[in-house]
């Protein structure tokens, strides 16, 4: 198999050794892994099929693992991981889609200033305070609106649909459409094979 | 006070304006930051010591903008557009795609333009950011936003208020959702305990 078959103008033999990619995909740009830094073997599972457009990010801790499964669509999604984000089948995320499964700094004031200082230019940011995680799960053939932001711990269930802009901070049950900020139920469930 | 108007590891190759002052230790990703930067101000921009500005991050100053940065800051893609004052003390953190902006962010200035152009009546009344605030991501800080030491700002909320101290803000239009720290005169038994 040609890789640049599926990888648009670059050979993807140059991602990370711990990402593993099914067959038939595409993968816009290698940018998309300049911030991925998982250790964990594999920090990435890519199913069969899936597109990864350009403005796409994988931002993974080295504690983090990201698996999307087969038949999505990633147009810009931002993946903030430090643990685990589990991306179904035929899921589409749009333009600056951002999902964290973690804050990324601690709440309490006092423990903050201390990430402040351990993350500036000059810091360590090995020394920093630990993070709060908490997966999240995406269910098969949800779509997330452009500009949407999963919050961490959030599960979005099969068939669900986030509006643009949307501020997802808990649940969506199966076939819910949410919007706004925070995100509110706008139209009853209609189940995705409808 | 590092004034050197050459950043070493500049691909974008302008100078620093010369209004503009970066602290020691502290760490500026290009000059194309000031790509829309009109400030005729004494000093446009001060940047304390250890702030990590990062990429995607404009300073889109008119002639009266200033902005204050202080120290062990990380901003990472933050638009501030002013005409006026910002200020933003210690240990400020910043996640991507923050918008501060008061009445001035119209349409931008580009290279060179702007001659004969007025800049648009801009609002009387600054930003002002106090030690050790959490800004998350996507979130539009408005003239008249006033974040209080340790508040946090949730990720996209949309701020034009005085926030108290230790205050944890969220929503569009934002709502004071919790507290960060017991406040111990009484507020902390409003919601404190509500999530957004």
């Amino acid at each position: 198999m040609d890789l640049r078959e599926i990888t648009g103008a670059w050979d993807h033999a140059s991602l990370p050794a711990n990402v593993r990619v099914g067959e038939g995909c595409y993968l816009e740009r290698k940018e998309s892994f300049a911030r991925f830094r998982s250790i964990c073997e594999p920090g990435l599972t890519i199913g069969d099929r899936v597109k990864v457009y350009t403005w796409t990010t994988f931002n993974v801790e080295p504690s983090g693992r990201v698996e999307v499964g087969d038949d999505s669509i990633l147009v810009g999604a931002v993946l903030m991981c430090a643990e685990r984000i589990r991306i179904g089948k035929r899921v589409i995320l749009s333009y600056h889609v951002t999902i964290a499964d973690c804050d990324f700094h601690p709440l309490d004031p006092d423990l903050r200033k201390e990430d402040a200082i351990r993350n500036a230019p000059g810091g360590d940011p090995n020394q920093r305070p630990p993070l709060v995680t908490s997966p999240v799960v995406v269910e098969d053939d949800v779509w997330v609106g452009i500009g949407a932001i999963i919050l961490k711990g959030v599960r979005l269930g099969r068939g669900a649909r986030v509006g643009a802009g949307a501020v997802v901070t808990s649940d969506v049950p199966p076939g819910a459409s949410v919007a706004g900020n925070p995100a509110k139920w706008v139209r009853p469930e209609v189940r995705a094979d409808e | 006070m590092n004034n050197s108007t050459l950043l070493p590891h500049d691909w974008f190759g302008k100078p620093l304006p010369p209004n503009v002052l970066l602290g020691e230790g502290s760490w500026l990703y290009s000059s194309f930051s000031f790509l829309h930067f009109r400030s005729e101000r004494p000093c446009g921009l001060r940047v304390g010591r250890n702030s990590g500005i990062y990429s995607g991050t404009f300073f889109n100053l008119g002639p009266e903008g200033e902005v204050e940065i202080g120290d062990y800051c990380t901003l990472v893609g933050v638009i501030l557009s002013t005409n006026r004052r910002v200020v933003i003390e210690d240990y400020a953190l910043f996640a991507h795609e923050v918008v501060i902006a008061d009445s001035f962010a119209d349409i931008p200035f580009g290279p060179g333009e702007g001659e004969g152009r007025r800049a648009p009546p801009t609002s009387q009344t600054e930003v002002i950011i106090r030690e050790n605030v959490w800004i998350g991501a996507r979130a539009v800080l408005l003239s008249g936003a006033r974040i209080g030491e340790g508040a946090i700002v949730g990720a996209a909320a949309v701020v034009d208020f005085e926030v108290p101290p230790y205050a944890i803000v969220a929503g569009n239009p934002a709502k004071i959702v919790g507290w960060t720290r017991p406040r111990g005169n009484g507020i902390e038994s409003e919601r404190a305990s509500s999530k957004p």
